[in-house]
């Protein structure tokens, strides 16, 4: 390099330095890198689109650059993500949930990304949410929003008929709930309701979203991360659960997330539990069943009335160490997510699991384009403004603030393996919830050092 | 018998058979030490530690692993189910490999073709045999529940993968399908060597089938037996992959055996020193397996 | 009379045992081969029937060129960066791996096992007892330490770091069958060489190996076997889906995909059709290899 060269250079860089407090593209060390960046995402088209979106910016940009998608499975997340990040190979960005994303964030493995937020532009989200949703820690943000995705309750409205049952989800509380899952496995043909009860994080989720209805929750948030489990409404619930799992195809103790998905799809279940990719799946393989599934909030549990989901607040997030294309990642996320169509194409690519989270996506005139708007549109709009309302998700329980140690709970599937404890083994709630409550201590204990 | 010509001796550099021996010896314990004898001691090591996969960080905690794994309900299950698919399946093994190996030792046409299909479930990578018998086993659309209903063996569906006890069968089935062929071999190849003779003596003094088989080539078989028994006992107590691609150690935990449990503390609770303290546990188990696999041998050898 | 009958009869009776010992023998590979001609719509028909109405290649197809590989949405924007398709990579990472491993370990074994057998050595009889002991421990013991020392090596995800991992599952098996081997091809034969004049290497080469033939063939053949069989040390050390074997590929994509079974039967089939090759030109030796005391299992 001649001096020319590196003064031009120094000009750039500095000029750079200056314009970094509102976020001007450092295009400079970019240009010359090479090589495959490598982006996770959860099954589906969508972490494709984003990662088409960053390859229009590498083109530009960073021509020796290419942006690959990999899907990481449910069940493969934690393990796979482990042994990586131990071997020192992340990969440069990842899409995942948000309990995953705040454990990693608060083990100080992620880079923060103010930087992206502002210039995404910080007054864009949504009415209704907030930035730490998906991912704040001590101050700082770690987590880029992709989308939120909640789970609702998704009926049959022809097998709902079929039991003779007249009233509308949308008034039920749990003893409804649990009366038309009785009654459609009595008088019709399919199974009452169906989710995840398998050794996964896919029942993790669930349980958290009943939980936090009865108003239970995993640690105090406000009590210096105490664990609070041990309390009526986690029995509760767990009852709750096992009233309900006769109604349920017995395979359900071993289903993940695409077995519930099929179990609508297929016509097995009159109703499921499931997030908005279901009615892709029933699209595609069943037009029948589509036809006839509409999306709720979920009953009330009848002394709170809360109708709480499970929301994934899905983000990208940064892996701080081994990763060679910080700058770059975080170049291509701004573009993507400020460059209009690209969010729009995001959300258009699997209606309605992916819900907008930028006002000026969730107001664009061509978001209705999509076909499912046609016969859909109540239900889609339960998922992406209704379900916003009842969100609550276990790393941040009823919104009242995170804790990174859901992440560890939901790797060790220390709900799951309690509800299973009360299915399989036949344990009584309260001592299952006993149980649970002795793991949290344990996952508390063993990570003390992420709360202070 | 030609051997090929020999060129005559050469003059100069020329090794003394001491230096050749070691010379091709070096190369084996060089890879040995370094990829069997190192990891072991390593994993012995790692059991007094604790590692977490985000910091290099090593710390010595003395026994407390230990004390965790033998302190963990889990590991009891673990162990008592292994114990479970263990004597399950080498019961099964021996019982049906013996039976087997009777059979194949006609002298009829052909048999040499069923012989050689023999060791085709060997051949069969374990991934590919475990979605096999996940299609095979599925409740709704597999064909052995479809099978069972056409005979009228059962009413409604089995819940293969979804029942503690009829995962574990299936896994049975799995490791009988997969590894009876090895008994079968061992015995045969026994069998094939107990004089005719024998038998024609006892059919002349009027034994019948019956007795011919628990009198004459059930001693014969005994060793082989004790032999093979002890080894396929040591290889299914350790074995992973038939059962986490199958069940993934579930329903639950239902089908967990002591391998299993140690790779779930390593992936899932990220606690590599218990991983390698259930390891040693491991370990120390086969020690004593082997001890009495070579007392055997010894007593056969005499 | 009588008697023909009776024999003709227990003939009968020793074929259908021979027939249906066969069927239960390969019966779920040939249900694999047979569900992943099957199209898609009589897959899932209840009840299964044993022979499809259609025979399709869809499944091989879409596994070859990575169509519907993946969550593909109804309606929507369908993105061109979709997970492209790794079977093929896969296929040519097992390859390479087990190659490299077989080559690896059965040449390090042959030399040593020779050495064993022709020269006394300072304990013979522990080397015997090691190979057995190697022989049975468990990969699941051997994994994370190794895994721990590739870290810093910067090998994870690396092909070769597959290759020095199964060296610790097939070098004990290796040596203790060449050891079997070499006991059994008599010292004579070399001797008349030696006295020739030949050296200890010439020897080696030109006279004891070409009789050692037979079995490092068996061992290259059951070392092949186990290292393209492997899941666990796959699944610990390699990260990135382009760089995993079949069986790590094979399994990653059975999990984030709506289940399809007929791709994934096709995906079994040719997972094991090298390896059912491999097994009907050389079924011969593996009889031979059993026989030397091979119940790898």
């Amino acid at each position: 390099m001649n001096r020319r060269e590196f003064l031009k250079q120094g000009a750039a860089l500095g000029g750079a330095a200056a314009l970094g407090a509102i976020g001007a593209p450092r295009q400079v060390r970019a240009q010359r890198k090479t090589g495959t960046v490598r982006v996770w995402g959860e099954p589906g088209p969508y972490a494709g689109v984003a990662v088409e979106g960053m390859n229009e910016w590498a083109k530009a940009n960073a021509p020796g650059l290419t942006f690959t998608v990999e899907t990481l499975s449910w069940t493969d997340v934690y393990p796979k993500l482990m042994t990586d990040l131990a071997a020192g190979r992340p990969a440069s960005c990842i899409s995942v949930e948000s309990p995953i994303a705040f454990q990693l964030m608060a083990e100080g493995l992620l880079e923060p990304v103010d930087d992206v937020i502002a210039r995404v532009g910080r007054g864009r989200l949504i009415p209704g949410a907030k930035w730490e949703y998906w991912g704040a820690w001590k101050g700082r943000q770690y987590v880029v929003p992709a989308h939120h995705q909640s789970h609702l309750l998704v009926v049959r409205t022809d097998v709902l008929k079929e039991a003779g049952i007249t009233t509308s989800p949308e008034t039920w509380n749990w003893n409804d709930l649990l009366n038309a899952a009785r009654t459609i496995k009595e008088k019709t043909k399919a199974f009452g309701i169906c989710f995840a009860l398998g050794r996964t994080i896919a029942t993790d989720y669930y349980l958290s979203g009943l939980l936090h209805s009865a108003g239970s929750r995993m640690f105090d948030v406000r009590n210096n991360f105490q664990v609070a489990f041990d309390s009526p409404a986690s029995i509760e619930t767990f009852d709750f659960v096992s009233e309900l799992y006769p109604s349920m195809p017995p395979g359900a103790l071993g289903y993940t997330f695409l077995d519930v998905v099929d179990s609508m799809a297929t016509g097995q279940s009159g109703m499921v539990f499931y997030w908005g990719r279901v009615f892709g799946r029933a699209a595609e393989v069943n037009p029948k069943v589509f036809e006839t599934m509409e999306a709720y909030q979920h009953a009330a549990h009848p002394k709170t009335g809360k109708r709480l989901n499970w929301n994934d607040f899905q983000g990208w997030l940064i892996p701080k160490a081994n990763n060679p294309y910080i700058a770059e990642v975080k170049e291509a996320l701004a573009y993507y997510l400020t460059h209009k169509d690209w969010p729009l194409r995001y959300v258009h690519s699997l209606v309605p699991n992916v819900s907008p989270v930028f006002q000026d996506v969730a107001q664009d005139p061509r978001l209705t384009t999509h076909p499912f708007f046609q016969t859909k549109r109540r239900t889609i709009f339960e998922y992406y403004v209704e379900a916003l309302k009842n969100a609550s998700n276990s790393g941040n329980e009823l919104l009242e603030g995170i804790n990174p140690l859901a992440g560890i709970v939901h790797g060790r599937g220390i709900l799951a393996q309690g509800i299973q404890k009360v299915l399989i083994d036949k344990w009584s709630a309260k001592n299952a919830v006993k149980w649970v409550a002795g793991e949290l201590e344990q996952v508390r204990r063993e990570h003390i050092r992420l709360l202070i | 018998m030609g051997l090929p010509a020999v060129p005559a001796p050469r003059r100069g550099f020329r090794l003394s058979d001491r230096q050749v021996g070691i010379l091709f010896m070096l190369p084996f314990a060089a890879v040995a030490a370094a990829f069997i004898v190192w990891p072991v001691a390593e994993a012995v090591r790692l059991a007094f530690h604790t590692k977490s996969p985000f910091s290099p960080a090593l710390t010595f905690v003395g026994l407390d692993n230990f004390r965790y794994v033998l302190g963990d309900p889990t590991f009891w299950a673990a162990l008592r189910q292994a114990v479970i698919w263990t004597v399950s399946s080498t019961l099964l093994q021996s019982v049906i490999g013996v039976g087997l190996a009777l059979l194949l030792h006609q002298a009829v046409r052909g048999i040499n073709v069923f012989r050689g299909l023999l060791l085709f479930p060997y051949m069969v990578p374990t991934v590919v045999i475990a979605l096999v018998w996940r299609w095979m086993f599925n409740p709704e659309f597999g064909i052995v529940n479809a099978s069972l209903h056409r005979l009228g063996l059962i009413r409604e569906n089995i819940y293969w993968f979804s029942d503690p006890q009829w995962a574990m069968a299936s896994v049975i089935l799995l490791n009988v399908w997969k590894f009876t062929p090895f008994v079968v071999i061992c015995v045969l190849a026994r069998l094939q060597t107990i004089q005719v003779d024998l038998y024609d003596a006892a059919r002349v003094d009027g034994a019948s089938a019956w007795q011919r088989f628990r009198d004459i080539t059930l001693p014969q078989l005994k060793t082989v037996l004790s032999v093979v028994v002890v080894f396929r006992t040591i290889w299914t107590f350790n074995k992973f992959e038939e059962i986490y691609l199958l069940t993934r150690g579930g329903p639950g935990t239902s089908t967990f055996n002591l391998a299993v449990y140690a790779f779930e503390q390593a992936t899932a609770n990220l606690k590599l020193g218990a991983a390698a303290a259930t390891g040693v546990i491991m370990l120390a188990l086969l020690f004593g397996g082997s001890a009495l696999y070579l007392r055997l041998i010894g007593r056969q050898e005499e | 009379m009588r008697y023909q009958t009776r024999q003709r009869l227990r003939l009968a009776a020793l074929y259908a045992a021979l027939a249906l010992v066969t069927v239960v023998t390969c019966f779920p590979l040939a249900w694999a081969l047979v569900s992943s001609v099957r199209p898609n719509d009589e897959m899932l028909r209840l009840p299964p029937t044993l022979v499809p109405e259609r025979v399709t290649a869809e499944h091989y197809v879409a596994l070859l060129t990575g169509r519907g590989m993946y969550f593909e949405a109804a309606g929507g924007y369908r993105p061109k960066t979709s997970p492209s398709q790794h079977f093929l990579s896969w296929f040519f990472n097992s390859v390479v791996v087990s190659l490299g491993t077989t080559v690896i370990s059965v040449g390090v074994s042959t030399l040593a096992a020779y050495s064993f057998t022709r020269f006394s050595f300072f304990g013979q009889r522990f080397i015997s007892y090691f190979s057995l002991m190697g022989y049975m421990v468990p990969s699941i013991i051997f994994v994370f330490p190794l895994f721990l020392v590739m870290v810093p090596l910067g090998l994870t995800d690396r092909l070769p770091s597959l290759v020095l991992g199964y060296i610790s599952i097939t070098l004990p098996f290796c040596m203790w069958l060449m050891w079997a081997f070499f006991r059994g091809i008599p010292i004579e034969v070399e001797e008349a060489g030696l006295i020739d004049g030949a050296s200890r290497f010439q020897v080696f080469w030109q006279i004891v190996l070409p009789l050692a033939l037979p079995g490092i063939i068996a061992t290259s053949i059951f070392s092949f076997i186990v290292s393209w069989n492997d899941y666990l040390i796959a699944r610990i050390f390699m990260n990135s889906i382009s760089q995993l074997p079949l069986t790590v590929g094979v399994m990653h994509f059975f999990e984030g995909v709506h289940v399809d079974w007929g791709l994934m039967m096709a995906a079994a089939v040719l997972m094991t059709l090298p390896l059912s090759v491999l097994f009907m030109l050389v079924q011969r030796y593996l009889i031979v290899g059993f026989g030397a005391g091979a119940v790898k299992g």
